[in-house]
C-alpha cells in the first residue's frame, strides 16, 4: 500500500530539487535561519512550490511563514479555498 | 529585543565588509576626470561600473543649460509639485517626454526610484493582483508593497510562469498589472516584451515597463525595448529614470492612459516630496535632446557592448544571455568574486562587485558596463585588465 507524501514532503522534495542543498531537512527548518537563504532563492523556491501545487501565493501570506511547516499550513489553506 | 538590536546583523555585515583589504561598498571617487575615468586612490581609473550609457554627463551643451538654470532660477525649487514646484521647464520637459515616446501623458518625478514608487502605489490599491518578475529592482518591488496590493512573483523572464499565474488568478487576471523591466541592470539581459505583451492580451490584463536601463540603448529612437520589440502600444505604462542614459538625476512615467494624469493627486512619492531643481531639469531636457538626435552615440556604446562582451565570452567567463552595454560575470565562489574585482581595480578599471543578496541567483557577481564615453582603447584596456585577473586567478578558460 503506497502512502501519499504530505504536504511537508512534498515541500522537502522541491527544495531539495530547486536548490540542490544536501543539508538535512525536516518540516521544522527554518528557510532563512537555518537553510541561509537569500532572499532570491526563497522567491525561486515559492515560484517552483506555486507551479507544483498549482496555486497563486500572494507574498502578504507569507509573512509569518518561517519554517517548511509553517509553509505547509499556508497551502493547506489555499488548496481548501 | 531593543528598538537598536535589528541593526546587530548590519553591524556584522559591515565590519566583514570593512575588514576586506578593499571595501567594495566604500569606494570614494576623490575626482571625476570625464565621463569614462575617475581618480581613486590616487590612481587613474577607467570606470567600466557606471550608468553613464550614452557618456553624457560631460556633455558641453548640458551642463551650459544647467549653469544657465542655477544662475536663472537658483539651486532648489523648495517645493512640492504641487504646491510652489512646478516651474515652467517642468511641464516642457513633460511635454518633450510626451512627445518623445508618442505619448499623451508624462510625469516627472524627483528621482526613478520614486518614479517606481510613485506610479506603483498610485496604480495599484489593496485586493489588486500585481505580477512582479522575480528580479525585478527593488523599487518596483517597494511601490508594489507601498500599495498594499496583493503580489505574485514569476520567474524570471519566464512567460509560462507568467501565463501560469494569471490562469491560476481567474477573473483577477483581467485587472491585473504585469510589471517587468526591459533591460535587467544586473546581467544584462532583455525582457521578452513582446511574448509578455501576447500574454497581456490573451488575459486583458496591464502591462508596466521599467526601461531604466533599456532608454537610449534599444529601438530605432531610443525609446527602450518596448520599442525595439514593437510593442509600445501594448504597454499601458512605461516608467524610466534620468540618471543613466540621461546623465542627471528624476524619473518619469509616460502612457496612453489618461488615468496617468490622475496619478497627481493620488501618487504620495509625486505630492509629498519637493520637485527636481531646475539645473536639473535643464540638464535632462539637453540631454535628452542629445539623445534624439544624436544616433551615433547609440552606436558608439553598442559598438564597445559587443567589443567587450565578444572578448569576456572568449575569455570562457560564465556571462549573461544577452549583448548588451552590462556585461554580468558570474562567479561560483564569493572569493573568486572579490579577487577578480580587486585585481581590476589594481589594474586601474572600476566595476562593480554584486554579492549577496543583491546578486540575481543567490551567487556573486561582476558587472561591467561600457558607454558611448570609452574610446576602442579604454575598452582595450578593460578586457586586458581581465584577461591578467583571469590568467593570474585561473579563472574562465584559464581554470584548472
Amino acid at each position: 500500500m503506497s502512502i501519499e507524501p504530505t504536504v511537508e514532503d512534498r515541500l522537502i522534495a522541491l527544495l531539495r530539487k530547486t536548490l540542490g542543498t544536501e543539508t538535512a531537512l525536516s518540516p521544522a527548518t527554518n528557510l532563512v535561519g537555518d537553510l541561509g537563504l537569500e532572499s532570491i532563492q526563497v522567491i525561486e523556491y515559492l515560484c517552483e512550490v506555486e507551479d507544483h501545487f498549482d496555486l497563486a501565493i500572494d507574498e502578504g501570506t507569507l509573512a509569518d511563514v518561517q519554517t517548511i511547516s509553517d509553509l505547509a499550513i499556508v497551502i493547506r489553506k489555499l488548496q481548501r479555498s | 529585543m531593543g528598538l537598536l538590536d535589528k541593526f546587530e546583523a548590519a553591524r556584522r555585515t559591515r565590519d566583514t565588509l570593512t575588514a576586506l583589504p578593499l571595501n567594495p561598498t566604500d569606494v570614494v571617487i576623490d575626482e571625476v576626470l570625464s565621463a569614462s575615468e575617475a581618480m581613486i586612490h590616487g590612481r587613474r581609473t577607467i570606470m567600466a561600473g557606471t550608468n553613464n550609457y550614452l557618456g553624457l554627463t560631460f556633455d558641453p551643451a548640458a551642463i551650459a543649460a544647467g549653469q544657465l538654470a542655477l544662475a536663472d532660477s537658483g539651486t532648489g525649487t523648495t517645493g512640492s509639485r504641487m504646491a510652489n514646484g512646478t516651474y515652467r521647464d517642468h511641464l516642457a520637459l513633460e511635454a518633450e517626454l510626451a512627445a518623445f515616446f508618442a505619448t499623451p501623458y508624462a510625469m516627472v518625478f524627483s528621482t526613478g526610484y520614486a518614479a517606481n514608487l510613485g506610479a506603483l502605489a498610485a496604480l495599484l490599491a489593496p485586493g489588486d493582483a500585481v505580477l512582479l518578475d522575480s528580479e525585478a529592482h527593488a523599487s518596483l518591488f517597494d511601490g508594489c508593497r507601498l500599495s498594499g496590493a496583493d503580489i505574485f512573483r514569476f520567474k524570471h523572464n519566464d512567460v509560462d510562469s507568467l501565463a501560469n499565474r494569471l490562469r491560476r488568478l481567474g477573473e483577477r487576471a483581467s485587472s491585473a498589472l504585469i510589471v517587468a523591466e526591459g533591460l535587467y541592470s544586473i546581467r544584462g539581459d532583455c525582457a521578452p516584451l513582446a511574448e509578455f505583451a501576447r500574454v497581456k492580451r490573451e488575459f486583458g490584463a496591464c502591462l508596466l515597463v521599467d526601461e531604466a536601463h533599456s532608454l537610449g540603448l534599444y529601438g530605432a529612437h531610443g525609446r527602450g525595448l518596448a520599442e525595439q520589440q514593437g510593442v509600445e502600444a501594448d504597454v499601458d505604462f512605461i516608467v524610466g529614470t534620468f540618471s543613466k542614459s540621461l546623465g542627471s538625476i528624476g524619473g518619469f512615467c509616460v502612457s496612453h492612459r489618461a488615468e496617468l494624469a490622475l496619478f497627481r493627486y493620488t501618487s504620495r512619492p509625486y505630492i509629498f516630496t519637493a520637485s527636481p531643481c531646475p539645473s536639473v531639469i535643464a540638464t535632462t531636457r539637453v540631454a535628452l535632446q542629445q539623445l534624439r538626435t544624436r544616433p551615433e552615440l547609440r552606436e558608439r556604446v553598442w559598438a564597445n557592448a559587443h567589443h567587450l562582451y565578444a572578448a569576456l565570452a572568449a575569455l570562457g567567463l560564465d556571462l549573461g544571455p544577452d549583448v548588451s552595454p552590462v556585461v554580468g560575470i558570474s562567479f561560483q565562489e564569493r572569493e573568486t568574486a572579490f579577487a577578480c574585482w580587486q585585481g581590476l581595480f589594481n589594474a586601474g578599471v572600476y566595476t562593480n562587485l554584486i554579492l549577496p543578496p543583491a546578486a540575481p541567483d543567490g551567487g556573486s557577481l561582476i558587472r561591467c558596463s561600457v558607454t558611448a564615453a570609452h574610446s576602442r582603447s579604454q575598452v582595450d584596456a578593460i578586457i586586458s585588465a581581465f584577461t591578467d585577473v583571469c590568467r593570474d586567478l585561473r579563472v574562465g578558460r584559464h581554470a584548472a
